[in-house]
């Protein structure tokens, strides 16, 4: 809300640990990635978002809950691009254990980046536009699976760029045709899954915005 | 449908909304045309799923939300569009097959023409909504209904992919809708985006004023 005291940072314990923690997290994983290119490319994401979230703060300083909910799916991200999703060991465990034909682990983060994201953009909206009830579920979830869309359009285009002849074979697809179906699919999956927890969450507690 | 609103409203509203009577009446005639013969009756059919479910959306809603002409006129529009390509099943639609021969193109570009058209026509009425109804800001009405655009053809984009699966297993983007692209689902997002995109930097170029104070017949009821 608008008439919500700026909560300075010095007095967020909750948030000097998050930061401490994802940076160490960010340079551990920036050390010998599998591949640099890749990773350089993985972390364009990060060097746009993190800015705008430090430069956003002294204006719309989110709670806590949607602070670790976007260090989480961060640090994710950086273990990813450590070693260019394809390779992540969890996933590839994953792949013998469960038989399957590929790793999973980018398809995992495209699903948390739906249910972890959602609370974060719901918190903004609810307090920048008012958003609320039935609009405070659907603008966040069509910010979230546009932005999905989005990033789909934009590995095609990279993908183009970076090689043209290999097509599909593109990392970010490992072969599967309909790979950005799916990653967009489990997105979405992901955000619905999140409305759901949020709206439970919502009705147990009787209030409507997430408090700090 | 629209008739037996009409019915309902009395005289006064055949009055203030001939315009959408006749964009009805238009559209109607058209459809039905359209629905004779098809191509393929299956693709017509699963083609016309979306629109029975929208039209039927839109009358429903009629009384509670009554759009903005120009935004009824859009609607329309696009529909029109849609209804010639279920007819040809997009693929075969003559004037794409004409692109194609004088472009010398790969392929029928008639389905990504209404792509991009789904975001230049559609864009406007969406915003429409995210002004009156969720009461958005205007500038944010602007992003929000370019996402929104974006959104939905995402989740179209999905939707067609579990169709083809269903229609024809293991054949991927080579059936109908993707006509061979592996890229198809992505051209087909950046056109409705760039099409969103156009259309609310139009709009807001323009400085169109807000649908809430123009909607001529909901002040005159």
């Amino acid at each position: 809300m608008a008439t919500e005291p700026l909560r300075r940072f010095q007095n967020r314990r909750f948030l000097h640990f998050l930061a401490a923690a994802y940076a160490v997290a960010w340079i551990v994983t920036a050390i010998r990635p599998i591949d640099r290119g890749d990773w350089f490319i993985e972390n364009l994401l990060v060097f746009a978002a993190v800015p705008v979230l430090i430069l956003t703060y002294r204006r719309l300083p989110l709670s806590d809950a949607s602070y670790l909910l976007l260090a989480i799916f961060l640090a994710l991200h950086a273990i990813g691009a450590h070693y260019t999703y394809a390779k992540v060991p969890i996933g590839d465990w994953m792949k013998e254990a469960l038989a399957w034909d590929r790793n999973h682990f980018d398809r995992l983060v495209h699903c948390l980046f739906g249910l972890l994201l959602l609370v974060p953009v719901r918190e903004v909206l609810m307090r920048t536009v008012r958003a609320r009830g039935f609009w405070s579920y659907a603008l966040p979830f069509t910010v979230i699976v546009s932005a999905s869309g989005f990033f789909e359009i934009v590995e095609a285009i990279v993908a183009q760029i970076v090689s043209p002849e290999l097509g599909t074979a593109y990392l970010g697809t490992q072969g599967d045709q309909w790979d950005a179906q799916k990653d967009m699919a489990v997105a979405v999956a992901g955000a619905l899954c999140s409305i759901v927890l949020v709206a439970a969450i919502a009705a147990l507690l009787g209030r409507k915005t997430p408090r700090r | 449908m629209t008739i037996s609103n009409a019915g309902q409203r009395g005289p006064s509203f055949l009055r203030t909304n001939r315009f959408v009577v006749a964009l009805a009446s238009i559209y109607g005639i058209s459809w039905v045309f359209l629905a004779f013969a098809p191509r393929d009756r299956a693709a017509w059919v699963l083609e016309n799923l979306l629109v029975v479910f929208f039209v039927g959306a839109l009358v429903f809603t009629f009384r509670r939300f009554t759009f903005s002409n120009r935004s009824y006129f859009l609607i329309a529009v696009f529909l029109s569009l849609h209804a010639v390509g279920a007819h040809y099943t997009y693929a075969q639609t003559p004037f794409g097959e004409w692109l194609k021969e004088a472009f010398d193109l790969s392929r029928n570009h008639f389905d990504r023409i209404i792509h991009f058209s789904f975001g230049l026509l559609m864009a406007y009425p969406v915003r429409e909504v995210l002004l009156r109804v969720a009461k958005l800001p205007r500038i944010v009405a602007l992003w929000m209904a370019v996402a929104g655009v974006l959104a939905a053809s995402t989740i179209f984009e999905i939707v067609e992919a579990i169709a083809a699966e269903a229609v024809s297993p293991g054949e991927g983007p080579r059936w109908l809708g993707g006509q061979g692209d592996v890229w198809d689902a992505q051209s087909d997002m950046v056109l409705a985006f760039i099409g969103a995109a156009a259309a609310m930097l139009l709009t807001w170029s323009r400085g169109i004023p807000s649908s809430r104070k123009t909607n001529g017949n909901r002040a005159a009821a």
